[in-house]
This record gives C-alpha cells, structure tokens and sequence, in this order.
C-alpha cells in the first residue's frame, strides 16, 4: 500500500448565479480515502460529484469546511507536483506524440524526463508502436489511455479520475476498466473516482460513495466485497447484481428528482 | 487519398485559368487601347522591365525596397509578439496596451510617414511604416492566440503545478502558433505597404521612388513595371506564409 490519505472534513460548495442568487452545490460533505484505497463517487448528474473532485485537484476552493491529503492543502500537493489527474476530456496537447505528451509533467515539474518510466508506463497502458503518434491519430480510447498514463507518470501521491470512460463506448469502456484495474494494481495509489456508471464503480473500487441531486451531499456508502485481482466474471456474479441494484436504487431515490 | 489530390489538382487548374484569364484581359485592354494611353499592355510592360539595359535599375530598387519590407516585418513582428506576452503577463498592463496599439493604428500611416521622415533619416521611414504595420497586426493575432488554449488544457496545467513561464511556453504559446502564423500572413502586404509609402515621402531609391518619378514623368512602362515588381514580391511573399500557415494548422491545432 502506498499513497496519502484524502480528507474531505465537512465540506460544503455554493456557487453564485448571474442573477446574485446563492445556490448550494455540495453541502456538508465526509469522506475519508485510506492510504491506497480506490474510492468511487457515484451520482446523478449535477450532483456536485465533480465539484468535490476538483476541490481535490486544486481547481477550486470549498466554501465551508476542508479538503486534506495528509494534512496539507491540495495547493501544496499540486505546486509539488503530486496529483495525478484524468479528466473525461483527455486534454492532451496535439502537438505532442504520446511520447511527448506522458513526459510533459516530468517537463512541468522541471525534472529530467525517465525515458526508462514512460517506456515503462508505455507498454503497461498497451501503446507500444504509438510513441510517435499523434492525438489526432488515437482511438478515443487509445488517447484515454495516454491520459491515465501522463497521470501516473510522477508515480504521483494521489490519483484523481473524472469520468475518464465517459465519453467511450460501452465495449469499449469494458476493456478500460479492465486496462485500468491492471494498472491500478500495480501501484496502489489512493484514488478518487467519479463516475456514472454503477458497474465500473462496483468494478474497480474498494468503496462506492453515492451522492445524491443537488445540493449533493453523501446518501449511502458501499464496501466492495471482491478480492483483487479482480476478472470480469466478478460482474456475471450475483453478489454483484445484488450489489448493482442496491446502487442504482439508491442513485434513483431521490437523486433523479432533483 | 486519390480524391484529396484530385481535388487539389482541380484547385491549381482552376486557378491558373483564372491567372491567364486575368493576364490576358490586361494584354487586351491595353493593346486596344480600351483604358487609355495610360494602360500599357503587359508584353509591353514586360520588354520594358527585362531589357538588359534596365536589370541594374531595377535590381538596386527591389534590393532597397525588399530589405526595408524585411527589416520592417522582422522588426514588427518582434515587437508585436513580445509586446503581446507583456501584455499577456502583465495582467495591468494588458488593456491599456491593447488601447494603445488601437490607437496607433487607428492613425494612418500615410499621415504619419512626414513625422518620421523628420525624426528619423529619409531612407529608413519606409522600414518604419512597415513595422508599425506590421506590429499591429501581429500583436493582435498573438494576443487573441495566447488566449486561444483551452480550459481542460489549463486545468491540466494547473494540477500538475505548472510555474507562470512553463505554463507560456508549453501551453499557450504553441496554442498561440497558427493565428500567429495566420497574423503574419496578413502582415506581408501590410509591410509592402508600409515601404512603398515611406519610399514615397522622399527616399534616394527604391520602388516607392520609381513609381513616385515614373507618375511625374509620364513614363508608363517604368510605372507599371515598379507596380509589377511590388506586387510580385507581396504575393509570393504571400504564398510562402500560406504554405507555412499549412503546415502549423495540421500540426499545432
């Protein structure tokens, strides 16, 4: 086990509309993630879900309450060039090659790029022969993966994964999560991952976390039961389906009203 | 790939008809006179600027004006670029030399070109012109370039802890790349412009000056031949920035 340990004490979100009325986002948030622990946040849309995990990606500040990862802000956590993060638009530079673009961190943080690490890192996300590529010549999947793989590159303390698949087809999206569990196995950072689909999040984490409609705040937490390596037979089992249905009966309680 | 190229093929034919077309209009109308004395037919105006006797004229013409259009260009273009960074750096001072430039070039560089000629030497206004000329626009298209990144691109940029000038220099630069490229395009004529009508005002050669002495002496041919030449070095000029702006849009967008 390896990684920090995530705290969101108490954590509450407004936003401020054009006309000068207040509307709460996420109002008065917990959520531990244990050194190492794969977390998953599920939701209905607009539940404010991104909204936390962008809190954590220094991206925005909470209204009330704090976000911790050991103790320090995740400012800090940025400027020392610690989180990894992937977001549902890859965002990856198109005038770099794979290559370039998974060594662009090591270029942020002004260290010598590890040829040996992206090599490495490379063939663990399946792209080897793509080095030279260009984003504009990927799959949709393919540039997820280049995404997931510029994100793990600082072998940072905290992976943070924004609807990474959602834009995927569901095959698609299968293998990925597939790809990721395999990835994610081989070193055990603490992950929060934000998500709308019952089965990935089922699939992947050690904890779901459902959220429910705005203002989001946390209704129901789940622990995954499945021991890791996980394979997809796992979700054929009926201890899933049980486990899938108590979920998305919980996503369609309130949430879906709001 | 066969369709693409075909496509392209289509594209030159059609616009090396239009050429001739054009070209051959102009031999019409002159040779019958249509437009009057002052329409030379452009065989004419061709014997007229490859007669051996003339080479040494002309050479030492384009060799004034074109290096003044290049010094200009060089010289606009930097200023215009590392004004936009400052500009862009700068968070206060980036309306105000927004406005600035604005205003300058809301000047017509007709009426500024007696100022320089006095503050600066004869031969050197035609260069000036052209950098202001330039400048401006690149400044502009590297200004409205810098912003041109996008959000999920700068989130990136923010969670991996970028510093201000990394973030310049490997984001919003190369985001910044085609519209400069497309800004510097425009720039060409601007600084064509700009020499000519400094040349006008005064200067002890170039092709501003033979047009100038051409249209008092009532020498027709020597006149459209110094307007031959200006277009001529304008347009490929052109050309070549287009083949670049090419080049930079299928790679950095």
């Amino acid at each position: 086990m390896s990684g920090s340990s995530i705290l969101l004490d108490h954590v509450g979100k407004d936003f401020e509309m054009d006309d000068g009325r207040k509307v709460v986002a996420v109002e008065d948030v917990r959520l531990e993630i244990g050194s190492g622990e794969f977390v998953a946040l599920i939701g209905p849309s607009g539940c404010g879900k991104s909204t936390l995990l962008r809190m954590l990606a220094a991206l925005e500040q909470p209204s009330r309450g704090r976000v911790t990862v050991d103790g320090k802000a995740p400012e800090e956590l940025s400027r020392n060039h610690r989180l990894g993060v992937a977001f549902q638009d890859h965002a990856l530079l198109p005038w770099l090659s794979v290559e370039a673009n998974i060594a662009l961190p090591f270029r942020i943080a002004n260290r010598s790029v590890d040829r040996a690490r992206i090599t490495d890192l490379i063939s663990l996300v399946g792209l080897k022969g793509f080095e030279k590529a260009r984003p504009s010549q990927l799959s949709g999947g393919m540039r997820q993966r280049v995404s997931i793989a510029r994100a793990l590159v600082l072998k940072p303390d905290v992976l943070l994964l924004d609807e990474p698949f959602g834009a995927l087809d569901a095959v698609t999206r299968r293998q990925m999560n597939l790809e990721l569990q395999r990835i994610w196995q081989e070193q055990h950072i603490s992950t929060l991952l934000v998500t709308h689909s019952v089965d990935e999040a089922l699939f992947l984490s050690d904890r779901v976390v459902v959220m429910s409609g705005r203002p989001g705040s946390i209704l129901k937490e789940v622990t995954v039961p499945f021991g890791r390596p996980r394979n997809p037979e796992v979700m054929r089992s009926a201890e899933f389906h049980a486990l899938e249905d108590e979920l998305t009966e919980a996503l369609e309680q309130r949430g879906v009203a709001a | 790939m066969i369709r693409i190229s075909r496509q392209r093929a289509q594209d030159v034919a059609y616009g090396a008809i239009g050429i001739l077309a054009f070209l051959a209009l102009w031999e019409y109308i002159g040779v019958n006179q249509l437009a009057g004395l002052t329409w030379p037919p452009l065989s004419t105006v061709l014997a007229y600027l490859f007669d051996p006797s003339r080479q040494a004229l002309f050479t030492r013409a384009m060799s004034a004006s074109f290096s003044m259009v290049g010094a200009g260009y060089v010289a606009g273009t930097l200023i215009g670029v590392v004004l936009a960074c400052v500009a862009h750096l700068v968070v206060p001072l980036r309306e105000g030399l927004g406005r600035f430039s604005s205003v300058v070039h809301s000047i017509p560089s007709i009426a500024l070109a007696p100022l320089f000629i006095i503050l600066l030497s004869k031969d050197w206004s035609g260069m000036a012109i052209a950098t202001l000329n330039v400048y401006f626009i690149v400044f502009i298209a590297t200004q409205s370039g810098l912003a041109a990144a996008t959000r999920a691109h700068h989130n990136v940029f923010t969670t991996l802890g970028s510093g201000r000038l990394t973030r310049l220099v490997r984001l919003e630069a190369p985001a910044a790349l085609p519209s400069i490229v497309s800004g510097l395009k425009y720039a060409v004529p601007a600084a064509f412009i700009g020499a000519i009508i400094g040349e006008w005002f005064g200067a002890t050669r170039g092709l501003g000056l033979l047009m100038v002495s051409a249209m008092q002496n009532f020498q027709i041919p020597l006149l459209w031949s110094a307007v031959l030449l200006t277009s001529a070095g304008s347009l490929v000029s052109f050309g070549l920035m287009s083949l670049v702006e090419r080049y930079v849009y299928a790679r950095y967008r």
